[in-house]
């Protein structure tokens, strides 16, 4: 009599489809999947602990490196919570300069996304093509800021310099052709019944199951919930912009591509309505913190136990003695940041809640029981970056 | 299943147009550039190698050792040493970026009061030891030499410096005086007579007598 084992395997953290550095170690009975467990923080360098340590404008380009593939929308993300913290208002140039920036993300993502997620499930046509376009977004940061991945170019009060007209008119010319590239995406795999296969039916999640795991972005609205920071809680042009919301209804992966495909069609419309309204002005906010911030002394914080051992003295106004939670959607899903300020020019506790963190958790949920091959598309549905997993 | 379908299954028109995508793009213009033969075209601005603005005036850095930028630079990796010398003024002694830890913010070359930094469009900088990609005040200014070397016109001004709808009113006196910088000293005037003819810029640096008296004939060879 044969005796029947549960064989556990690693995969990952070199696994080139975990995307990055993502180890699970998964059960398996036969092909299928009994458990999936998840462990991460190979990637960990200690972005919170760095970002308490430096004033708010040093630690801004720390959040380039959490998500290092739409890094332009973790700056944003970082410049809007600190802006409401100071009480600061960006000009409105500033805002739709940086509303084109946070679309022109998304789109960078996406393509990356598309790319990765393809390449896994086999499709390696669209990797090519993908990367060609999203260099043409590369070359429009390097345009506005001289950088291509590590942009830091939002800044809190506004952003670092205006756009020329040369970057409008490819910015222009982008929003044109690009529709045309997403049909050739759309021609290699939307039908394509290898596609179709590994995708419908697969990484089921119900629209419940995803709110309690606390799924956010595209990888929520996969499962038909219409939330939207943009919508929810507008912040930079938003609130002026007409866009709608696209949601799957099956809670599959195939549901989930359709959803930032489309993403794609309303980021290019969001594009083109801010190029069309920009208005005219500064892009820095008179009130905007220099880059040499004064630190300031820290103040009791009353109630707090820390707050006993801190030297208190009242000091300076400008940074408010207070908690703030603020988020902001950038392509992977709700990105928060979390201040507790002791009223100096550093955060007495930053804490950064990333969408790729949420979304790594949900794994078991969505392997257990699925084939091994599964796995693969469902690590590449939830689009998780590791580095802003591990931060 | 409507016939559409049925034939769409049948003659696997999904992955007939696939093909026809691909073969469609066999024949077209390649994108790949072939990169250390090509090379793909820099936009101005670009946040690359370090280097220290030669003042065509004195052929000297601007640097006034004000600490700006050490203080801001996020990944703390410039150091700066101020000396006195005999006459008890102070002279920039060292100033080294350790570039290696650079993570190319450019955060120094907007602080800069008096646009003595710039971030270069070279970006090809790579080697097998840690001491090439140190930068001391002398490599700077050799890094700005070969920089300045590779572009056209005469003048050069970096975005940075005075970014583009940032107000002007705000920044400090020195900054909001500075003009491009002429890059094509021999071109104007005979270089030997530079330091004397000119008037100097109230807002620059006076140049200072002691101790960087020995850069000069290193820097006309190279400019020339
Ligand atoms: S670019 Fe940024 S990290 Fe590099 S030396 Fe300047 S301030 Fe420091
Ligand atoms: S900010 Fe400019 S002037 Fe001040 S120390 Fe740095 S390089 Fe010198």
């Amino acid at each position: 009599m044969l005796k029947k084992k549960e064989l556990s395997i690693n995969m990952g953290p070199q696994h080139p489809a975990t995307h990055g550095v993502l180890r699970l170690v998964l059960e398996l009975d036969g092909e299928t999947v009994v458990k999936c467990t998840p462990h991460v923080g190979y990637l960990h360098r200690g972005t919170e602990k760095l970002g308490e340590n430096r004033t708010y404008p040093m630690a801004l380009p720390l959040t380039d490196r959490l998500d290092y593939v739409s890094s332009m929308s973790n700056n944003i993300g970082y410049c809007v919570a600190v802006e409401r913290l100071l009480g600061i208002e960006a000009p409105a140039r500033a805002k739709y300069i940086r509303t084109i920036m946070a679309e022109l993300t998304r789109i960078a993502n996406h393509i990356v996304w598309i790319a990765t997620h393809a390449l896994d499930i086999g499709a390696m046509t669209v990797f090519l093509y993908s990367m060609r376009d999203r260099e043409w977004i590369l070359d429009l940061y390097e345009m506005v800021c001289g950088a291509r991945l590590t942009v830091t170019y939002p800044r809190i009060g506004g952003v670092r310099c205006d756009i020329d007209q040369e970057f409008m008119d490819s910015c222009y010319k982008f929003i044109e052709d690009f529709p045309k590239r997403i049909e050739e995406y759309e021609t290699l795999i939307d039908q394509n019944r290898i596609w179709l296969q590994r995708t419908v039916g697969v990484g089921i999640i119900s629209a419940a199951d995803a709110i309690n795991w606390g799924l956010t972005g595209p990888t929520l609205r996969g499962s038909g919930v219409a939330y939207d920071v943009r919508k929810a809680a507008p912040y930079d042009a938003y609130d002026q912009i007409d866009f709608e919301v696209p949601v799957g209804k099956n809670c599959d992966v195939y549901d989930r591509y359709r959803c930032r495909m489309d993403e794609f069609r309303q980021s290019i419309s969001i594009i083109k309505q801010c190029l069309d309204k920009l208005p005219d002005g500064l892009v820095l906010a008179s009130e905007a913190p220099p880059y040499d911030m004064p630190i300031g002394k820290p103040r009791v914080m009353p109630g707090h136990p820390m707050g006993e051992i801190l030297p208190g003295e009242l000091v300076e106004e400008k940074v408010p003695f207070d908690e703030l939670y603020s988020a902001t959607e950038v392509p992977k899903g709700e990105l928060g940041f979390y201040f507790v300020n002791d009223g100096t020019a550093r955060p007495y506790r930053m804490r950064i809640r990333a969408p790729s963190f949420v979304h790594a958790s949900v794994l078991p949920k969505l392997c257990e029981g699925s084939l091994v091959a599964d796995v693969i598309a469902n690590i590449g549905t939830i689009d998780i970056v590791l580095g802003e997993c591990d931060r | 299943m409507t016939v559409k379908q049925l034939i769409d299954k049948v003659f696997l028109t999904e992955i007939l147009k696939g093909m026809a995508l691909t073969f469609k793009m066999m024949l077209s213009k390649p994108v790949t550039i072939q990169y250390p033969d090509e090379k793909r075209k820099i936009y101005p601005g670009f946040r690359g190698k370090h280097a220290f603005v030669r003042d065509a005036k004195t052929g000297r850095q601007k640097c006034i050792m004000c600490m700006k930028c050490v203080n801001i630079c996020p990944s703390q990796c410039i150091s700066l040493k101020k000396g006195r010398d005999e006459n008890n003024k102070p002279f920039l002694e060292r100033y080294d970026i350790e570039a290696l830890r650079c993570i190319y913010c450019g955060y120094c070359v907007e602080v800069c009061p008096v646009c003595a930094l710039v971030l270069t469009e070279d970006f090809g900088y790579c080697s097998y030891t840690k001491d090439a990609i140190f930068f001391d005040k002398d490599k700077m200014l050799k890094n700005w030499d070969e920089f300045v070397a590779k572009l056209s016109g005469d003048v050069y001004w970096n975005k940075f410096w005075r970014p583009d709808g940032v107000d002007i009113a705000k920044m400090p006196k020195s900054k909001r005086e500075q003009a491009p910088v002429p890059i094509r000293p021999t071109a104007a005037v005979p270089s030997d007579t530079v330091p004397e003819k000119k008037p100097v810029n109230p807002a620059e640096k006076p140049p200072e007598p002691a101790a960087e008296v020995e850069e000069k004939p290193e820097e006309k060879k190279e400019v020339v």
